[in-house]
């Protein structure tokens, strides 16, 4: 059961958490948009590493991204835990999801 | 933080090496030290470097248990994510106004799990690796930051509340303010260090604009055991590079970026990254342009000729700009200075730059501390007693007064913690006498 002061700690947090809403209404407006965007990169990004390993140059190429952004986006999923370095191609490595080795295995 | 002012017989101004130690120097002596570091971790660059120069040690396995001594000793407070707005002289001693920036996390609550972390979808490009790998909007700095407490960057924040949700502790507390406090202190050292110049200062090195052209910072979280890629490899495009240049004086002895002297360690850190790139990468070229070597420290002559020994190309050589190459490569135009002469250029696949050293930290308008024409602290008596600033009480430590290695960092710090405890306990022993 819930007391009455809980329930205006609640009320004033919500308060207050609104008031931060439209105070910093324009940055939230523009982390979402480039949250959105990343996602699509990811999104892209990973439907590659899911048909096996593959190298920067090679998404580069099949996302139509540059390759320093997909290596950005690759060392932070490898970061994460959800990508994962395979072996040398030449010059390059190879990089694959997380969760298609698992399967894999 | 209950009260608003707190009382310590020293202040610690910046929580690098040289901070570090100064203040551990003074707690050893029951002097109670308070450390006050702008950034949400204390370290320094020491923290963020690969390995160190001479001696090739692993720069966090030496750094982090200096940190844990500082963060667990009982005569050492540390205030992480603070700004000192104010350091004002009182009778007596020094009063400091200090704001602590919120970091939206509870300080007290947090266990630095990173579960936030993990469950934040914003990427944002990491300071701390460079800029080469991704953090959240809500991060922990680094593994092996003290503290280990997250800080959310509100500008990257969308307030969607998944932090805060999965929290295991309920620390994270979008309505944070900043807290203000005082810090009184009877004498207090200013250790705050230094950055480097802008990449993009120099129009004939590309202005950061030239693909695979990188600072030697960078170089260093490449080399770093946990760096962004955990292996050396082209930010353009993820290669392995097959051959590596470096440019020295790239910004220092430069009056046209207003660094006109020497900035001392960058002969010695790159040739330290050339070796430990020879040995991460055994089948690249490394090679070194340069105008001359300074290996000026103990040991660092012979430090130089083992480089040298393991194959490294030194050349000697004035690099007049830098152009971007075919696929990701650098051409690096250079007056050659060696037997021939001669203007040519040469193809690299990565070109590092040994940026110059400037103060990180300007004293004007927060303090009555001057500085000398280079911008780093005066030291007043620079030859008999380096540490003393112009204000009576106030000593200087580490490269807040110029360029230096981590070795003079720490034998400076260590005097200035022996300058400020004289001076403390003649103060004590005054005060005694009056009473
Ligand atoms: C690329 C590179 C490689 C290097 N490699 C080596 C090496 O191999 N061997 C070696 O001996 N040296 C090396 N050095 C030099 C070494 O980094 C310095 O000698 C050392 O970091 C100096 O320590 P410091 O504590 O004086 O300054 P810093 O490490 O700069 O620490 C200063 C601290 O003060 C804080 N601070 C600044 N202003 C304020 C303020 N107003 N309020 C609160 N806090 C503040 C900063 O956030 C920072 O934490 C290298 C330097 C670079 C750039
Ligand atoms: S509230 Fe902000 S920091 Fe937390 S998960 Fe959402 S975007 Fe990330
Ligand atoms: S804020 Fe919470 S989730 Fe994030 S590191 Fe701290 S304890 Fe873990």
């Amino acid at each position: 059961m819930r007391d009455s002061t809980m329930d205006n700690n609640d009320k004033s947090k919500k308060q207050a958490m609104k008031q931060l809403r439209a105070e910093r209404k324009e940055m939230i407006k523009a982390a979402s948009a480039r949250m959105k965007i990343q996602k699509k990169k990811i999104e892209a990004i990973k439907e590659q590493l899911n048909n096996g390993e593959r190298t920067i140059p090679e998404v580069a190429e099949a996302t139509g991204l540059e390759p320093a952004e997909v290596l950005w986006f690759v060392a932070a999923l490898k970061k994460y835990g959800e990508v994962v370095e395979g072996e040398k191609d030449g010059s390059f490595f190879r990089y694959q999801l997380a969760a298609g080795l698992s399967r894999a295995e | 933080m209950a009260e608003n002012k707190m009382t310590f017989d020293a202040l610690v101004v910046g929580g690098g090496i040289a901070g570090l130690q100064a203040a551990l120097d003074l707690a050893d002596q029951e002097f109670k030290v308070a450390i006050v570091e702008r950034d949400a971790s204390i370290g320094g660059k020491m923290i963020r470097l690969s390995k160190v120069f001479p001696t090739l040690d692993c720069a966090s396995c030496i750094t982090t248990p200096k940190m844990a001594s500082a963060a667990h000793h009982e005569n050492i407070t540390i205030f992480t994510y603070c700004e000192m707005k104010r350091l004002q002289k009182l009778a007596g001693g020094f009063s400091a106004s200090i704001q602590q920036k919120p970091r939206f996390v509870d300080e007290l609550k947090c266990i630095g799990c990173r579960q936030c972390e993990y469950e934040c979808p914003v990427y944002v490009a990491d300071p701390e690796q460079g800029g080469f790998s991704a953090r959240k909007a809500i991060f922990v700095p680094f593994s092996n930051a003290i503290p280990q407490v997250a800080v959310l960057d509100v500008e990257n924040c969308m307030l969607c509340g998944k932090c805060e949700k999965v929290c295991p502790t309920k620390a994270v507390d979008y309505l944070q303010q900043p807290k203000d406090f005082s810090i009184e202190a009877k004498t207090v050292i200013l250790a705050t260090g230094i950055g480097i110049t802008p990449l993009e200062n120099k129009v004939q090195y590309g202005e950061g604009k030239i693909p695979n052209v990188i600072t030697a910072l960078q170089m260093e979280r490449l080399l770093a055991p946990h760096g962004p890629y955990n292996r050396v490899l082209r930010p353009a495009d993820g290669m392995e590079p097959d051959s590596i240049a470096y440019i020295q004086c790239a910004g220092s002895r430069d009056k046209s970026m207003g660094v006109p002297y020497c900035s001392r360690v960058c002969c010695m850190y790159a040739i330290k990254q050339a070796m430990l790139l020879s040995g991460a990468l055994p089948l690249a070229d490394v090679t070194i342009y340069y105008m001359d070597i300074r290996a000026f420290g103990k040991g660092y002559e012979q430090f130089y000729q083992n480089a040298k020994a393991m194959g490294i190309q030194f050349v000697k050589a004035k690099v007049a700009r830098l152009t971007e190459g075919e696929n990701g490569a650098v051409t690096v135009h250079y007056e050659s200075q060696e037997a021939d002469g001669g203007v040519t250029s040469a193809e690299h696949d990565l070109v590092v730059l040994s940026l110059g050293m400037v103060p990180d930290w300007n004293p004007a308008g927060y303090c009555e501390v001057s500085t000398a024409s280079d911008g780093f602290i005066r030291s007043v008596k620079p030859k008999l007693a380096p540490t003393l600033t112009d204000t009576e009480g106030i000593f200087v430590a580490g490269a807040a007064a110029g360029p230096k290695d981590i070795v003079d960092s720490i034998a400076e710090a260590g005097a200035a913690a022996m300058s400020a405890a004289e001076y403390l306990t003649v103060l004590n022993s005054r005060r005694r006498a009056v009473a």
